[in-house]
């Protein structure tokens, strides 16, 4: 990163030496070291890593958004003001008009008593000394320029009445009112949907494009820097380990890190307009070797028949689920995919017995579950285990893991003595690689990863011939992600169990399920073999999911873009 | 429309939760030992003299017809006599009501007027030595007995410093107490301190809460000043769930009323309440119960509803 002095002047943002500590209860914590890099007006810089790499915390230091308890030591200059060490009244100047921000999470980022107009056009008046007519007119005009329809309307909306991605397009409205020479994006598509990420990142892209603006991008998706990215940090543990084009870190990258990173991430593999983009080693095997599909025979382990949720009353009620039919076979593992809102879970739910259908069938094990009461229903759906998303709330924090583990023995194994639940826990704990000392330790001591195999323990303690994974990985980083898919895919070929699998992430069903129900609007769009429906898809919907899919690599990607835009399915 | 929808029917729910007050009220008014005869006519009377009473009263017809005629007497108004001051109950409550809620109100206001910026200060100057002393005033504040405080404040400002009079204004009309204002000065401090207390705590709580909300972040990202930011922002965000309090705020601030009335000697409610479970009087005691309920119920009517009006999620169902 040897830049000329005329070069240097010309830095958007300019981050010397940053150094941020946090001063907690139990000492100091360093969170980034000696971190150096730039961004030129009009180029992405894209700063990637898992999660405490310290990637946010540079992000909010080059705001002067640091918590209070931070410090920081260094030099960051944007557009040739120091940052580190300004006053508040400096540092209000330079925010939303110099440098502005887009937040991970658009269901909380904006104010829920303020109109979105109002609250943008407070943005603009912040900074330039408009008339309260005037600034209204304003926040119109970029509600409109960001793309939310009818904006005269909109603009008296509160949040709450917004989507997910129109919130975000707000965010991103108020970021650019005062055409800013930086915008940092920390993780501003993590939280929306495949398609309404395209079309941010697109938008984000565009007014990248008209403006000249230079652009800091923070996130863990190896696709969205592929997609947007000019130039990549990589950090690791609060440094900056790697940095370079696109291509180079992607494609040909040189620390082990970000070589490890890289074969972590799950590719959804596609039908490239172009072949041989990708080199073998970087490319990756696929995470898991699937079992071989070989049509299972058998029992169907669970089979929704003709099913329909309602929830609510009267015309506010959400038909979450109409007239949805999928069946799982013994032994094989079968995606639900769909966007938010889809009733993918619901779906899970109704297999687990958790949600009662309005109308149609659930079957487990070859019997009609709605026709099944108290001990009877209670035994039969001992036979499935369950895997929740949320690893912090999915495990009581009062209980040990030991514990939460027996729970379900306590439960469906009332005759075990408290020595034979000890011994079943152990092992189940060692079956998913974690030693069985970990049984005595609190939830909250164990890592993210540990955690979520922790509840697969407990899902298959009493050995159940269906396991339902409701996004069991989506929450963790990619390294963890696939160690957990790996205890997985290896527990179902030890002990035979079929997988209801939920997931948004196209690219982690297609490595890991033989077959695939794609689901829309609370019903199955269409459903077939994996490699079938993920590489030819029959309906329009699937082909634009997986067209909005980023896949990690620029060259590639940048194919599928141009391919999508002109209208050719990639 | 839809808030025409909303209101008739949380009125309706309202009437229903004052019917059942009724039920406990009249419940109770039967369930006192020896029935209301032998509270009327003393330890002394025969069970002759108490029979020909019961006949008198119709207490001796059964229960469900005796609700019924209660309910209807309610209804024309008539909340029963005195047994002590042989005088009607809606009367005496006529008299006394607009002094408490006087004394109730002004109370209220002083302590969310102090309270909430209070609150919202300590919450911005967090951890800091105001934010400790203010904190430890309020625990003291809140612990300490409301009569106990209202001796000290006499003993203060009354004995010592001779600033305000012990006496609550004395007059029956609500022009006469105005024109004392000095004097409610005692009773409204000593009836909004542990207002004062409660509410700081809440607003200080939820100011927190806010503060570390996302959409703070946004607005300090748009180059908002701290000023602007709370008072823009923050405020109302953390007023909403304070507005919901205050609702069952009401019995405690009656609470009070009933101490500072008798320290103060403000003839209002209070002071009507404390004599009458004095003397055991009770259609005098019932009565206030049925207008302390329904002024509760009132209140939390009224809350929800100016919670509809700030916060746009609740009407949608969103929060």
């Amino acid at each position: 990163m040897k830049e000329t002095e005329e070069l240097k002047v010309a830095n958007i943002l300019e981050v010397e030496d940053l150094g941020v500590t946090f001063g907690t209860d139990t000492g100091d914590v360093p969170a980034v070291r000696e971190v150096s890099l730039h961004v030129r007006p009009g180029e992405t810089l894209a700063l990637v890593g898992e999660s405490g790499s310290g990637k946010s915390t540079v992000a909010l230091a080059a705001m002067g958004l640091l918590p209070s308890n931070a410090r920081a030591s260094g030099r960051v200059s944007v557009d040739g003001t120091q940052v580190v060490g300004a006053g508040e009244a400096e540092l209000a100047r330079l925010r939303g008009r110099t440098a502005s921000m887009v937040f991970q999470e658009p269901a909380t980022a904006l104010d829920p008593l303020t109109r979105v107009g109002a609250q943008i056009a407070e943005v603009v008046r912040n900074h330039r000394s408009v008339s309260r007519a005037e600034a209204a007119r304003e926040a119109v005009e970029l509600l409109r320029r960001v793309g939310i329809p009818e904006p005269e309307r909109r603009a008296s909306a509160f949040p709450f009445q917004l989507s997910g991605g129109q919130r975000q397009r707000v965010v991103i409205a108020m970021a650019i009112a005062n055409s800013p020479g930086l915008l940092i994006a920390d993780e501003p598509t993590t939280a929306l949907d495949v398609t309404v990420q395209a079309e941010i990142l697109d938008l984000l892209r565009a007014l990248a494009a008209d403006s000249g603006t230079g652009v800091l991008l923070v996130t863990h998706n190896m696709g969205v820097v592929a997609d947007f990215a000019d130039r990549v940090a990589v950090m690791l543990n609060g440094e900056v380990v790697e940095s370079g084009s696109v291509e180079q870190v992607l494609l040909h990258p040189e620390h082990e890190y970000t070589q490890r990173l890289l074969e972590a991430v799950p590719r959804l593999e596609v039908e490239a307009p172009v072949v041989e983009s990708v080199p073998r080693e970087v490319a990756g095997e696929p995470v898991v070797e699937k079992a071989e599909p070989a049509t299972p025979e058998g029992e169907a382990v669970v089979e929704l028949r003709g099913v329909s949720v309602r929830f609510g009353r009267g015309p506010g009620a959400v038909q979450a689920l109409q007239e949805v039919s999928l069946t799982v076979r013994p032994g094989e593992t079968v995606g639900l995919v769909g966007e938010s809102g889809s009733g993918k879970s619901t779906a899970a739910r109704v297999a687990l017995g958790l949600v009662a259908p309005a109308g149609g069938t659930v079957s487990l094990f070859g019997r009609e579950l709605g026709r099944t009461r108290g001990r009877a229903r209670r035994a039969l759906l001992s036979g499935v285990g369950v895997v929740l998303q949320d690893p912090v709330a999915s495990l009581d924090a009062r209980m040990s893991v030991g514990e939460c583990v027996a729970e379900p023995l306590r439960m469906h194994r009332r005759g075990l003595s408290a020595a034979e639940r000890r011994a079943r826990v152990a092992e189940v704990l060692e079956r998913v690689r974690l030693p069985r000392e970990l049984a005595g330790r609190g939830p909250r001591e164990l890592s993210g990863g540990q955690r979520q195999r922790v509840s697969l323990a407990r899902a298959l303690v009493l050995e159940p011939r269906l396991l339902v994974a409701d996004e069991p990985t989506s929450a963790l980083d990619v390294s963890v992600q696939r160690t957990v898919l790996e205890v997985i895919a290896e527990l179902q070929g030890e002990l035979g169990f079929a997988c209801l699998f939920v997931s948004h992430d196209l690219a982690v069903v297609q490595q890991f399920a033989q077959r695939v129900v794609v689901m829309r609007a609370g019903q199955v769009e269409e459903q077939g073999p994996t490699m079938t429906t993920l590489l030819r898809p029959e309906t329009e919907y699937t082909r634009r999911l997986i067209a909005a899919v980023p896949v990690p690599d620029p060259v590639m990607q940048r194919r599928r873009r141009e391919a999508l835009r002109t209208g050719v399915t990639a | 429309m839809e808030t025409l929808v909303y209101l008739a029917r949380r009125v309706l729910q309202s009437l229903v939760v004052i019917l059942i007050v009724t039920v406990v009220v009249f419940c109770l008014l039967h369930a006192l030992p020896g029935g209301p005869a032998r509270g009327i006519l003393g330890p002394q009377a025969t069970a002759q003299q108490i029979a020909s009473f019961n006949h008198e009263q119709g207490l001796d017809r059964p229960l469900p017809v005796q609700y019924v005629y209660y309910l209807g007497t309610l209804l024309h108004g008539d909340l029963g006599t005195s047994y002590t001051l042989n005088e009607a109950v809606s009367k005496l409550i006529e008299q006394r009501l607009p002094k408490t809620l006087v004394l109730t109100v002004l109370s209220a206001l002083v302590g969310l007027l102090l309270a909430i910026p209070l609150g919202m200060w300590q919450a911005v100057r967090r951890n800091k030595p105001t934010d400790y002393v203010i904190t430890t005033l309020s625990f003291v504040a809140y612990s300490t007995p409301v009569y106990f405080l209202g001796l000290i404040l006499v003993l203060v400002f009354t004995q010592t410093l001779h600033w305000f009079p012990s006496q609550a204004p004395q007059g029956d009309t609500l022009a006469q107490v105005f024109a004392d204002p000095v004097g409610l000065v005692l009773p409204v401090v000593t009836g909004a301190a542990s207002m004062i207390a409660v509410f700081s705590r809440y607003m200080r709580a939820s100011t927190l809460e806010n503060l570390s909300e996302d959409y703070v972040r946004t607005a300090r990202a748009g180059g908002a000043r701290q000023g602007a930011i709370l008072f823009r922002h923050v405020f109302r965000n953390s007023l909403t769930p304070v507005i919901a309090m205050l609702g069952y705020y009401v019995p405690v601030l009656f609470g009070g009323a009933l101490v500072v009335e008798q320290l103060f000697n403000y003839p209002g409610m209070g002071l009507l309440f404390w004599s009458a479970a004095q003397s055991s009087d009770y259609p005098v005691l019932l009565g206030c119960v049925l207008v302390i309920s329904v002024a509760t119920v009132v209140g939390t009517l009224l809350a929800d509803v100016v919670q509809r009006i700030v916060d746009p999620r609740v009407k949608a169902g969103q929060a």
